[in-house]
């Protein structure tokens, strides 16, 4: 059901790959798409206190075919599972997802429950994950940044 | 006036009237003529009956007033002649608790889809079995017991 992504764009690594990658790991546009109470954290890293643009990310787009990341920030429940694939099929490629928070990564205070999806995982492809409940937005600007960097394949595995 | 079983006071002050369910519309229509509006409802399952609670406010007096009713068989006449905001607060009961309004125009699942087996704040809920969700093409949930049918 899942795609594995290897973290290589591309088959051929050529200095035009380089500058592709290095050109998409400098303009990610996150879509505004906040689940829960991690969504606050979310708000946070792009606000001028810790502004995300300083790092090579751009502003929030509201469309997700505008945009080319995902931030999964909070619960996702097993109602909203088929919308947040939905969301995620409507991205052009090439698209990233970040799990923030416990709840995203395998269900967090919620997970001997009946309503919530033990993990983002299951449902789209996660790059980075991000834990804490909710992880601060230093956390999230640290997992843009290993983001951009598995995106020009410098990350440590 | 009304037939109540007994009336008390919570800790804040508040004041709780038990009522048999069969004088419950009764005394409702009295208390909104009083001025009371319908605040919020809830239900608590305590395994060999099922509690179901209104909370009444008026505005003018700035006053609360809890009324608590029984029922063994899961039946409870609805509010929704007198409140209309009970429409949907009575639905969500349906859908968690699984008490039936006699009497709502709608009563149908309000959170979870249509087909969902069992109600999940009963004390006799099956969490062994786990129940997943997915959607169709026209955007109608369904739900399923294969993992790899939902999420």
């Amino acid at each position: 059901m899942v795609e594995i992504k290897t973290g290589e764009v591309g088959v051929v690594t050529t200095t035009l790959d380089q500058a592709l990658e290095w050109a998409r790991s400098n303009s990610l546009w996150p879509l505004t798409f906040g689940l829960a109470c991690c969504a606050i954290e979310m708000m946070a890293i792009q606000a001028s206190d810790m502004d995300i643009s300083r790092f090579g990310s751009e502003i929030f787009r509201n469309s997700p075919r505008q945009s080319d990341l995902m931030i999964v920030s909070g619960t996702v429940t097993k109602k909203m599972a088929p919308r947040v694939r939905r969301i995620y099929d409507e991205m052009p490629y090439p698209k990233y997802v970040i799990a923030q928070g416990v709840c995203v990564i395998q269900g967090g205070p919620y997970n001997q429950g009946y309503s919530v999806v033990l993990g983002v995982d299951r449902v789209v492809p996660v790059d980075v994950y991000i834990p804490g409940c909710p992880p601060t937005p230093e956390a999230l600007t640290n997992g843009i940044i290993l983001l951009q960097k598995k995106i020009r394949g410098e990350a440590d595995r | 006036m009304v037939d109540i079983i007994a009336e008390e006071k919570t800790k804040d002050g508040r004041k709780v009237i038990r009522v048999a369910k069969e004088n419950l519309i009764e005394l409702m229509k009295e208390l909104k003529s009083q001025g009371y509006n319908l605040s919020l409802t809830t239900a608590v399952d305590y395994v060999d009956h099922i509690e179901v609670v209104y909370h009444v406010y008026n505005m003018q007096k700035n006053e609360y007033i809890i009324v608590k009713t029984e029922t063994k068989d899961n039946h409870v006449p609805s509010l929704t002649s007198l409140w209309n905001a009970a429409n949907w607060d009575e639905r969500e009961e349906y859908d968690l608790v699984g008490v039936i309004f006699d009497g709502h125009p709608n009563l149908k699942r309000l959170f979870l889809p249509e087909g969902w087996v069992g109600h999940p704040l009963r004390k006799n809920y099956d969490l062994s079995k786990a129940q997943y969700i997915n959607m169709d093409e026209d955007g109608n949930d369904y739900v399923t017991f294969d993992p790899e049918g939902g999420w």
